[in-house]
């Protein structure tokens, strides 16, 4: 086990490297891209640990995403405190959020839960509106600073944003691993498997789903903080429930039980407007289909993968894989 | 005189959350599964009814239309898309999550759908009769002739109904599918059939809830529209509070959610319109989990 551990503390350092000179090698569209791929995988992988490993449905992860930006931002603009410091306040802050709606979530199931967290979802964000503090409609400016000079002059202001999303990518990439190799994730998943069984074997399935519940909120705190630090504002429009549905997309399309299929859910997301884009010129359609094209794409993808490949890809090629290597046993 | 006004626009938007409650539980007794969608199709069979008013300009033609229409699109999406889901995603770590992740895609789908055919500007139905207020004695009501006959329309809908349902064989087989399809097979009931009915009532019914909610409100309709996200939230929980799987808890659930909602709106403050309901919601699930109107819930061992 230790072994292992040290194995993905080094394949994580090893993507750091590779990131560190893919950014320097392409244009600035792309480095933009690459931050908001970062920001989808840290929010994905939220969604993975709360669905796929505690078995609990969130459609208002955009919510807690929302608290995380909000609360980056107003420490930033109240405090003016350091950026570090507001990241961390941004993961605090959603993890207190998401501790209470674990506390309700713990006693709902299924529908119930899905419905209460999307009613949360169309809720939050217009609840800052009704704050001063927050901004109303316009909401809050985030600005994290420029590049520091002593990464030289043609540092840009992107590859700047790319490269803390990336590594908040990565160290929570790192952290979800070890929690859902550690006892809590093989906690989170008996209760999944059979909530009863889990019970009798001593498991206070409760306080495991709560749990579940605040870490993923954290994560998708600090989620919502990267994501507002490369729009440079928070608002309420910049968290719809669109964003909440994306997320769940995102997720299955991973896997939503596969960690390690999270870049294909963030790669989706990140690359279906510009391929919507592309279709869309291509045929020439009005612009009413060009600006729809993406939310179908998702919607359409997000269906067709729960119908066809329910597991995700990684999942289903493992499965087949193994299917093989029986069925070749068997010849034997 | 206010607290007359804000029951009977509680009531008004209640009986349309009521509306939309009851097709949420139609589809739940049919195929347990909590339609998401189904504010979508509403918006949907909305923009039929539009297409109707716009060529026949009669409102009471198009109701009549948005309603089949609504119908149609419920059958197809129960035959090809639940169906399958049935078929392929239960068994799994996603079988849990996967009716709720399909009918989301569905919402997305109809809503990109519907803003590729008509959005970009906002189209408008004209209701029958004026929204402007009565007038008693010298004041204005907000209380007006189209939220009168709102009201009566639902109650003459939800009478036909439950005259379905109680009294004609084909609302026996719907009763006897949803509590045990196994006996119903056995008695020669076609449940698949059954179920599909089930969906397609639950889409005639949506469909007259994304009317009424339209006129009610300013007459626009837009895919991105507010209302039919506040129709989605409400008649979900206005179906919790009735516990689900009864169709008189799903009118007193709607009708209990917009007197509170109402209430909080006139009382308290405007602007808590979208955590209003949230916080019902949460309310009602801790007090009683299984809806107010919910039987008891069953062993999980």
């Amino acid at each position: 086990m230790h072994n292992k551990q040290s194995k993905h503390t080094l394949l994580f350092i090893a993507g750091g490297v590779v990131l560190y000179f893919l950014s320097g090698a392409v244009d600035e569209l792309r480095v933009y891209q690459g931050a908001s791929i970062a920001v989808y995988v840290i929010a994905i992988s939220s969604i993975i640990l709360l669905t796929g490993y505690s078995g609990q449905v969130s459609l208002g992860h955009g919510a807690l995403m929302a608290v995380g930006a909000y609360a980056a931002a107003v420490a930033r603009i109240e405090l003016n405190a350091p950026i570090i410091a507001c990241f961390v306040i941004a993961v605090l802050a959603a993890a207190i959020g998401g501790a209470l709606l674990g506390a309700a979530a713990a006693r709902l199931t299924g529908p119930y839960l899905a419905g209460a967290t999307l009613a949360l979802a169309i809720g939050l964000p217009s609840l800052a509106n009704q704050f001063s503090i927050l901004g109303g409609e316009q909401g809050l400016l985030f600005d994290v600073g420029f590049p520091p000079l002593s990464l030289g002059e043609e540092f840009t202001q992107y590859k700047w944003f790319f490269w803390i999303a990336a590594l908040a990518a990565l160290i929570s990439m790192w952290a979800v691993k070890n929690i859902l190799g550690s006892r809590y994730g093989r906690t989170w998943r008996a209760i999944r498997g059979n909530e009863v069984a889990a019970a009798l074997c001593g498991i206070n399935s409760a306080r495991s789903k709560i749990l579940a519940f605040t870490i993923s909120a954290g994560i998708a705190g600090l989620a919502g903080a990267m994501l507002s630090m490369t729009i440079g504002t928070v608002s309420p429009s910049a968290f719809p429930l669109a964003l909440s549905f994306s997320l769940l997309t995102g997720a299955v399309l991973s896997g939503i039980t596969t960690l390690g299929g999270v870049m294909i859910g963030a790669v989706v997301l990140v690359a279906i407007p510009e391929i919507a884009d592309s279709v869309a010129n291509r045929l020439g359609s009005s612009e009413r289909v060009t600006t729809n094209l993406p939310g179908f794409l998702v919607s359409a993808l997000l269906i067709m993968t729960v119908l066809f490949v329910p597991n995700g890809p990684v999942e289903q090629f493992r499965a087949h894989k193994v299917k093989k290597a029986n069925s070749k046993l068997e010849k034997k | 005189m206010q607290l007359i006004n804000t029951i009977l626009i509680g009531i008004t938007a209640g009986s349309i959350y009521a509306l939309m409650a009851i097709s949420m539980v139609l589809v739940w007794r049919s195929t347990r599964v909590i339609n998401f969608a189904q504010a979508g199709m509403a918006l949907l069979s909305s923009y039929f009814g539009f297409e109707a008013v716009s060529k026949f300009g009669s409102f009471w033609i198009a109701l009549p239309v948005a309603m089949i229409g609504g119908a149609l699109v419920a059958t197809l999406i129960e035959m090809i898309l639940i169906r399958l889901l049935v078929k392929h995603s239960s068994t799994g770590p996603i079988a849990a999550v996967a009716p709720i992740i399909a009918t989301l895609g569905l919402l997305g789908v109809i809503r990109a759908t519907a803003s590729m055919i008509w959005g970009g500007q906002d189209v408008r139905i004209i209701g029958p009769v004026s929204n402007d207020g009565f007038t008693v004695n010298g004041t204005t009501l907000v209380f007006s002739p189209l939220k009168l006959l709102i009201l009566i329309t639902v109650l003459v809908l939800m009478l036909i109904l439950s005259i379905i349902f109680q009294k004609t064989n084909i609302g026996l087989a719907l009763r006897a599918s949803a509590y045990a399809p196994e006996i119903a097979r056995l008695s020669g009931i076609k449940v698949d059939w059954v179920r599909t009915l089930g969906w397609a009532l639950a889409g005639a019914t949506g469909a007259v809830a994304g009317m009424f909610q339209t006129i009610n409100g300013n007459g626009t309709l837009s895919p991105d529209s507010i209302d039919f996200s506040l129709l989605l939230v409400s008649g979900f929980i206005a179906a919790v509070i009735g516990g689900l799987d009864s169709l008189p808890g799903a009118v007193i659930g709607g009708l209990v959610l917009g007197l509170m909602i109402s209430f909080v709106l006139m009382y308290i403050s405007g602007g808590l319109f979208f955590i209003a309901p949230f916080v019902i919601l949460l309310l009602v699930l801790f007090i009683r989990p299984q809806g107010v109107f919910g039987a008891k819930a069953a062993r999980r061992a």
